[in-house]
């Protein structure tokens, strides 16, 4: 008990909420962060964070129904029982964030003030200010800089993961990482290790995501063996503001306050905006959807964006995908009052009023849903059992994986405001998993044999030698490889995905995979190195861009983020009442068919030999809530409802004298 | 390029003037760019488009220029360096918007109270000690489920939550008069335990900056949080506490997020000249 | 002052910094600041008259012997000890308003620059009238160069004469900038004391104490600068037609015992007159004198 150790990959919500809550368990940490910890991604988060709380349980909510909408909200992709524990934890969760200090917002007689976000009924989001991952982060930051001082944790910053230590038995040992400034090599031996180093996003060139949200740590442990769960989820936030460096957040409300959104009718019109006379506009979300116009949900105003660009070339820009979100028929005292915040920040990073020039605007992929596989155990009751060692352990003994970089609660498609949470919490549920699995085991950190680090820390710095040796015979460059990475995916793999597009896609993605193995760097020193740092994780993002590809390509199905318009099911036709309840019910057996075959995770392995993933496929636990569809702007969706209603009830009735037969 | 020509006036190319040093205790040097004129550009595309380029304004291979950068929204807090002159985010700062003070060329700087690690990367590990001597945190009993914290008034929150954005940049204590470059070098034989601790003794005895003032005040101010206003006060008091402060007001003036950090350094004030009477004569 | 300290005095300096520290400040208030005011209104009250001045200058010479007990304890040494202390601090810090341009940081570098030019002119100043110590061997040796000028009973006749020793141009420089100088420091000082003891907190209240503290700056600059009229618009001529009125106080007023008597204090204008002034003197009391408490 005295000197156990378990190394924490990644300093984000996630991996400060586990280190913080394994030194307090007694276990000392040591934290590697490729950034200091208080410069994670999560302090990008805006929005807030879910739990069912006092004012919503009056009103009808609880616990299940938060878990209800998560699972809707992912098309029944998301394992249950995981979420269901997390349901059940979030207003625990809140309760101490507020204890840690999290400034939330606060109600005039002092309560934390909740608003209502996409995806449900009921005011379940605690939020502070437009920073809630940052001022969440910065508490568990500050909880970790308390155990440092009192000499349980061990922060290495700027440092970055390069692989595991794992013995003759395959049981993860330990880690091995690069000082990113000294470039030293070194082994962090560890009774077991954490990985919670979030998504992938710069798969994709650019993202909403941090520059080092690159996904190489997680595909570093999916090269060495740990499997890899449904990556072709990919999240895609319909307005960002597309800048050359990143793409960053446009808050929906633009449009909820009367945004319009249209593009010149003339291809890459030179005209400025404002002289581009009505007639010459199109507004394509109020020509295509009359009675949602510019509010459609998401995900459609999503494809629609990107249908106008991608395949109608109605870009406004030559250069840079976008179209206009405008605002500037609505009068600018309104606008400062309801719109002010989020006006500021597109003047600040464009340069431009959008009070008198509309914003230009794209989508941009924004979290990924999918990625390391991970066990969980569950309980009778449907949650998941506290304490056991196979929570978040992934099928490599001794590694879990926790956070963005896990795959069980988000789906098919996150909720907004879940994300912050399904961090937190696996951080700290996983604590006593991970605390017991320790003490189950015979051998310990400090009994790993000199000879398994070294070869572990040698293959490590092999690697490293020969990037800086490079290719005599090659000249690629590792940023123009990323460039042109960024954008197949860009094209193939975001919104609306087609089986030739991505096919193509993967033969592209395999090509600039060998070229990225064959870099040749500007930079061959041995000190602060970055050029060597970004050209490892660049070759480490192609397996998974891989999975993305590959997964995609095989789920002929339209699933949350995940939409194919060729296997879209189709509206009914008849106007006929008995014949559109016939069609209703073939829509529903399709429905069930097709849940037989592709409600299912999607699970990767890489074979290092042939550089390719392989996948197969794994029944998703749906024993809580049943499977229902999701028929928003479906024609005929009431009488498929009822139809589904009905053959439920049916199904309920016919299991129940079986039961007690 | 051809969709912004109504702002002909923008050049072809822009210059660069790099300030770059290979590592600790080596001689910093110039090197100048040039890279095609886009619009809507900032610093970190700036940067971006030199490492892809791979070479100087006189067609000379050159290394891509080191530096630091996280989430180009200005949250982080990583990207800071002295732009123009100036200390800022380089994130947020807009080339359209620097031309117009300079036209001819852009000039980064690394940050100068910390010492380089290479090129316009420095290390700022003396922010973070900062954080530790105030004991910028909440001293909660355990991570446990015990209910919710106390009623929090939203006058509290609304003087809170701006002090609670502080992300650690650095630009306060940059343009700070008062806070000095300290950068030491490990001795021959040094270990790192013992390099580290040298320099935690160093930092420790240096002016604390305004950010972690800021964060103390923050801390007295919650009401958990207030347990430990004694210890930060102490800690204020010390040698490198509040006195050092000069009042230049820069740190107010630079800080990208705006934060009130002369008014938490009034407060200071006030709470460390009471404390220090009180302590006069009740001790 | 601060390179070379020894260990065990850094160490002292170091614990008790921040008590040091907030002496400093509350000395360049009271009494430095005080005392400034206080002077400044006494000698610009020569624009009203000779007679208000002399009369000023008695009443401040009026404790006799114990005036430079007085003089060190309640000015000299708090000055000595914010001006070393102040050299310190100025040296801990680099100034940088040239690179950010703000009001504030404007404001700091001219509060260091001020001190410093202060230092120099209060040094000077001090030496230029009133000589430092009052032993009579010390000011008389003094006076050859210029210096040890002033004559508390012929006050404003001795230092219109002492602001036109040299060209005439010289010594009004100087005390012009060094008066103006220390306004400045003091005026500022007053705000930037404000906020280290946590008087005006928020944005807005510091702004008050800025129009607070300018309209302090702007009475004391004309305060100081009536007294820096009153010492050098008048010439030789006016300065015969005021030691007249000032001799005729002394008598009268040591006739009335109001004035205590000192022909020391008393202006002497060639040598021959200092030497029988000194003849007047028994050798004993001269001794006694430069003993105990010099020149009183």
């Amino acid at each position: 008990m005295a000197n156990q150790r378990v190394v924490v990959v990644g300093g984000g919500l996630a991996g400060l909420a586990s280190t913080m809550k394994l030194a307090e368990l007694g276990i000392n940490v040591d934290l590697i962060s490729l950034t200091p910890v208080k410069r994670s991604h999560s302090v990008c988060a805006q929005g807030g964070i879910n739990s069912c709380n006092d004012q919503t349980r009056q009103l009808g909510d609880n616990e299940f129904k938060h878990f209800d909408d998560t699972v809707y909200g992912g098309d029944f992709l998301n394992h249950q029982p995981p979420v269901k524990e997390m349901a059940d934890w979030a207003p625990k969760v809140i309760d101490l964030m507020d204890r840690l200090g999290v400034p939330f917002n606060r109600t005039g007689e002092g309560f934390i003030d909740r608003r209502r976000f996409g995806g449900t009924l009921y005011k379940r989001t605690a939020f502070a200010g437009a920073t809630t991952g940052q001022q969440l982060l910065y508490a568990l930051d500050e909880q970790v800089r308390r155990r440092e001082s009192e000499g349980k944790v061990r922060k290495f910053e700027f440092w970055d993961f390069q692989g595991l230590i794992q013995d003759s038995t395959g049981r993860c040992r330990g880690v091995v990482a690069q000082d990113m400034v000294s470039m030293e090599m070194r082994s962090f031996p560890a009774d077991a290790v954490v990985v919670a180093t979030g998504g992938c996003g710069l798969v994709y060139g650019r993202s909403t995501m941090s520059v080092f949200c690159t996904g190489s740590a997680a595909s570093r442990c999916f090269q060495a063996g740990a499997k890899y769960a449904n990556g072709e989820f990919i999240q895609v936030h319909p307005t960002a503001i597309p800048g050359s460096d990143k793409l960053r957040l446009m808050s929906e409300s633009a449009r909820g306050e009367g945004g319009r959104v249209w593009v010149p009718r003339k291809p890459h019109d030179s005209r400025s905006p404002r002289d581009i006379p009505a007639a010459d506009r199109y507004y394509f979300l109020e020509e295509r959807y009359p009675e949602y116009g510019n509010l459609v949900p998401r995900d459609i105003a999503t494809r629609e964006i990107f249908d106008i660009c991608v395949n109608e070339g109605l870009s406004v820009d030559d250069e840079r995908m976008c179209v206009y979100l405008d605002l500037t028929h609505i009068s600018k005292s309104e606008l400062d009052r309801k719109l002010g915040g989020i006006l500021e920040i597109y003047e600040k990073f464009q340069g431009v009023d959008p009070r008198i020039e509309p914003m230009r605007i794209f989508p941009a992929v924004h979290y990924s849903m999918g990625g390391l596989w991970a066990d969980y155990v569950r309980t009778a009751a449907g949650g998941l059992e506290p304490g056991a060692p196979k929570n978040h352990m992934t099928n490599i003994e001794g590694l879990y994986a926790i956070g963005e970089c896990d795959y069980h609660y988000h789906g098919a498609n996150r909720l907004g405001a879940n994300s912050l949470l399904s961090c937190i919490f696996t951080g700290l549920f996983t604590g006593p998993s991970i605390v017991n699995y320790i003490e189950n085991q015979s051998e310990g950190h400090a009994d790993l044999a000199s000879s398994e680090i070294d070869s572990a820390v040698k293959k490590q710095q092999d690697r490293h030698d020969s990037l800086l040796k490079g290719d005599s015979s090659s000249d690629e460059n590792p940023y123009l490889i990323h460039q042109e990475l960024g954008d197949v995916m860009t094209r193939a793999a975001t919104v609306v995905r087609r089986n030739d597009q991505l096919k193509d896609a993967i033969e592209t993605v395999n090509e600039l995979h060998e070229r990225a193995m064959k870099v040749s760097l500007s930079d061959t020193g041995g000190w602060s190195n970055q050029n060597v740092l970004f050209s490892k994780s660049l070759q480490d993002m192609f397996p998974i861009a891989k999975c993305i590809l590959q997964g995609a390509l095989q789920r002929d199905e339209c699933r949350g983020a995940h939409y194919k318009p060729e296997f879209q099911r189709p509206s009914l036709t008849a106007e006929d009442p008995a014949e559109r309840r016939k069609q209703a019910e073939e829509w529903l057996d399709e429905f069930d068919k097709n849940n037989e075959k592709f409600l299912k995770s999607t699970i990767a392995e890489y074979d290092n030999a042939s550089m390719k993933p392989k996948l197969s496929y794994e029944a998703v636990d749906t024993s809580l809530i049943q499977p229902r569809p999701r028929l928003y702007g479906l024609v005929g969706a009431d009488i498929i409802e009822q139809v589904f209603k009905e053959r439920a009830e049916a199904k309920k009735a016919g299991a129940a004298p079986a039961a007690s037969a | 390029m051809i969709a912004f020509d109504q702002h002909a006036k923008r050049p072809e190319f822009i210059n660069v003037r790099v300030k770059r040093q290979d590592g600790p205790g080596k001689e910093p040097y110039w090197q100048l760019f040039k890279i095609p004129y886009e619009p809507e550009l900032n610093v970190i595309t700036v940067l971006q488009r030199i490492a892809a380029l791979g070479k100087d304004a006189d067609g000379n291979k050159s290394f891509p220029v080191c530096w630091d950068c996280g989430c180009l929204e200005e949250v982080c807090g990583a990207c800071t360096m002295v732009i123009n002159g100036r200390v800022r985010q380089s994130c947020s700062a807009l080339v359209d918007r620097l031309m117009e003070d300079n036209p001819d060329e852009l000039v980064l700087e690394p940050m100068s109270k910390f010492p380089v690690i290479r090129d316009l990367m420095v290390d700022r590990s003396r922010l973070f000690r900062g954080l530790k001597r105030v004991k910028a945190w909440v001293p909660v009993d355990s991570y446990y489920d015990m209910g919710r914290g106390e009623r929090q008034l939203r006058e509290m929150q609304e003087r809170n939550y701006p002090l609670s954005q502080c992300m650690s940049c650095g630009c306060c204590v940059e343009a700070c008069p008062q806070y000095t470059k300290i950068e030491l070098e490990q001795k021959p034989g040094e270990s790192d335990e013992a390099f580290d601790a040298r320099k935690n003794d160093a930092f420790d005895k240096a002016f604390v900056g305004p950010h972690a003032i800021s964060q103390a005040m923050l801390f007295n101010n919650h009401p958990t949080g207030k347990a430990l206003e004694g210890e930060r006060l102490d800690a204020l008091t010390a040698p490198g506490g509040i006195q050092a402060c000069g009042n230049a007001q820069n740190c107010v003036a630079v800080c990208p997020k705006e934060i009130p950090l002369t008014t938490s350094i009034a407060r200071a004030g006030r709470a460390t000249t009471l404390h220090t009477i009180r302590k006069w004569f009740e001790k | 002052m601060s390179d070379s300290p020894s260990e065990t005095k850094v160490s002292f300096f170091e614990k008790h910094e921040f008590a040091i520290r907030r002496i400093h400040s509350l000395l360049g208030i009271v009494p430095l600041g005080l005392y400034m005011v206080v002077h400044l209104t006494t000698n610009a009250s020569l624009l009203n008259g000779v007679e208000t001045f002399q009369r000023a200058v008695f009443m401040i010479h009026s404790p006799g012997k114990l005036l430079p007990l007085i003089e060190w304890a309640f000015i000299f040494a708090p000055l000595l000890f914010h001006a070393i202390l102040g050299v310190w601090i100025a040296k801990t810090g680099r100034t940088n308003s040239g690179q950010y341009r703000f009001a504030s940081n404007k404001r700091y570098s001219w509060q260091r620059w001020t001190g410093m030019i202060g230092l120099v002119y209060l040094f000077l100043h001090i030496m230029h009238l009133h000589g430092g110590f009052h032993a009579q061997w010390w000011i008389n040796s003094i006076n050859g160069i210029g210096f040890g000028m002033f004559s508390p009973y012929n006050a404003g006749s001795s230092l219109v004469r002492a602001m036109d020793w040299g060209w005439g141009v010289v010594w009004p420089t100087i005390y012009l900038v060094g008066m103006l100088s220390l306004v400045y420091h003091l005026a500022n000082g007053l705000w930037t004391a404000g906020i280290t003891w946590g008087l005006w907190i928020s944005p807005a209240a510091q702004a008050r104490a800025t129009k607070v503290c300018v309209a302090f700056g702007i009475v004391l600059t004309v305060i100081s600068l009536s007294a820096w009229a009153g010492a050098v618009i008048p010439g030789e001529e006016d300065a015969q037609a005021m030691e007249a009125i000032e001799n005729r106080m002394y008598e009268a007023g040591v006739e009335a015992g109001m004035v205590p008597e000192n022909e020391e204090k008393r202006a002497h204008h060639s040598a021959t007159d200092v030497e029988a002034g000194e003849e007047a003197v028994s050798d004993t009391e001269a001794t006694a004198m430069t003993e105990f408490v010099p020149a009183s």
